[in-house]
């Protein structure tokens, strides 16, 4: 959820009206999917009603400055998740007076409601190490950008394989071919974070929702059901 | 002007953390890697974000732009 409609009573701030709405724009707030509709799909058909839609309030007046918890919510529940967040800075005299409509939206539409940020994947890495082969020389230990590898009792181990990514610089230093890197296909390592809006576990489970609908809807226009 | 609230390439709050980061590089003097990584802030998109943000030296305190802009309605 992310605020989509400002309105401005009083803003005699350093900062444009467009800038600080654009600064609540911003802001992460807590999104409860099983509370609220998309507004075009609200029995209110886009209007705006309590089931699409959450009001905040926010009134200051300098010297301060203005933080994301300042933002008043109608109901506690709603209250804003990262409350540090500096809007704009108040000197004396100086007042923001603003009203604003949260709703729900998705990250196609506006960068502002996409939940994760920072996304990666790779596939689960295989070693494999040839002990025969191998004569305990410590290039690949020093060449590893990840310090994956360690000599552990005059034996080449594997510290952390979950950090490996699969660079193959191991592989490449060794003239004996000791090592081998792969990939495990069937295996990923998937890695994101949030902004707070949703849980990183409801984040996933919505995404895989969203896919199944979509294979689904894939299914019936093939005629496969 | 002041803090983005968001890093502009992947979207992390970064706002938030701007002020701790303010304080304990250009006030403690400590180390800016340090600090970034004590924040959790890992991507080298967040870090240019925040390591790149203009301040400025007024006597003894350290200031934004809007600081400076404040003044202006």
């Amino acid at each position: 959820m992310a605020i989509e409609n400002v309105t401005i009573y009083d803003n005699t701030s350093a900062l444009f009206d467009e800038i600080i709405a654009h600064r609540l724009g911003l802001i992460p707030l807590p999104t409860r999917l099983d509370l609220l509709n998309f507004r075009d799909e609200c029995v209110c058909k886009g209007k705006g009603c309590p089931n699409c839609t959450v009001h905040y309030t926010l009134s200051k007046e300098g010297e301060c400055i203005v933080y994301s918890g300042d933002l008043r919510p109608e109901d506690p529940m709603w209250a804003v998740v990262d409350k540090n967040i500096p809007i704009v800075k108040l000197l004396k005299n100086q007042r923001l007076i603003l009203e604003a409509e949260a709703e729900l939206g998705i990250g196609k539409e506006h960068a502002k409601w996409q939940v994760v940020c920072g996304i990666g994947y790779k596939y689960y890495p295989i070693i494999e190490i040839d002990e025969e082969k191998c004569n305990l020389c410590n290039e690949c230990v020093r060449v590893c950008p990840k310090n994956v590898l360690e000599i552990k009792r005059k034996k080449l181990v594997v510290k952390n394989i979950e950090d490996c990514s699969l660079c193959r610089s191991c592989a490449e230093v060794c003239k004996r071919g000791a090592i081998k890197v792969r990939g495990d296909e069937t295996r990923i390592i998937m890695q994101y974070e949030t902004d707070g809006s949703l849980s990183a576990k409801e984040a996933l489970k919505e995404a895989l929702k969203i896919l199944y609908k979509k294979y689904d809807e894939l299914e019936n226009v093939l005629g496969l059901k | 002007m002041i803090m983005p609230v968001r890093c502009f390439t992947c979207g992390k709050v970064l706002a938030s953390l701007f002020e701790e980061y303010k304080k304990r590089v250009y006030i403690n003097g400590e180390e800016p890697k340090k600090v970034l990584d004590d924040l959790g802030i890992k991507r080298y998109c967040c870090r240019r974000t925040i390591i790149s943000h203009p301040v400025f030296i007024k006597g003894n305190e350290i200031k934004e732009l809007i600081d400076e802009a404040a003044q202006y309605e």
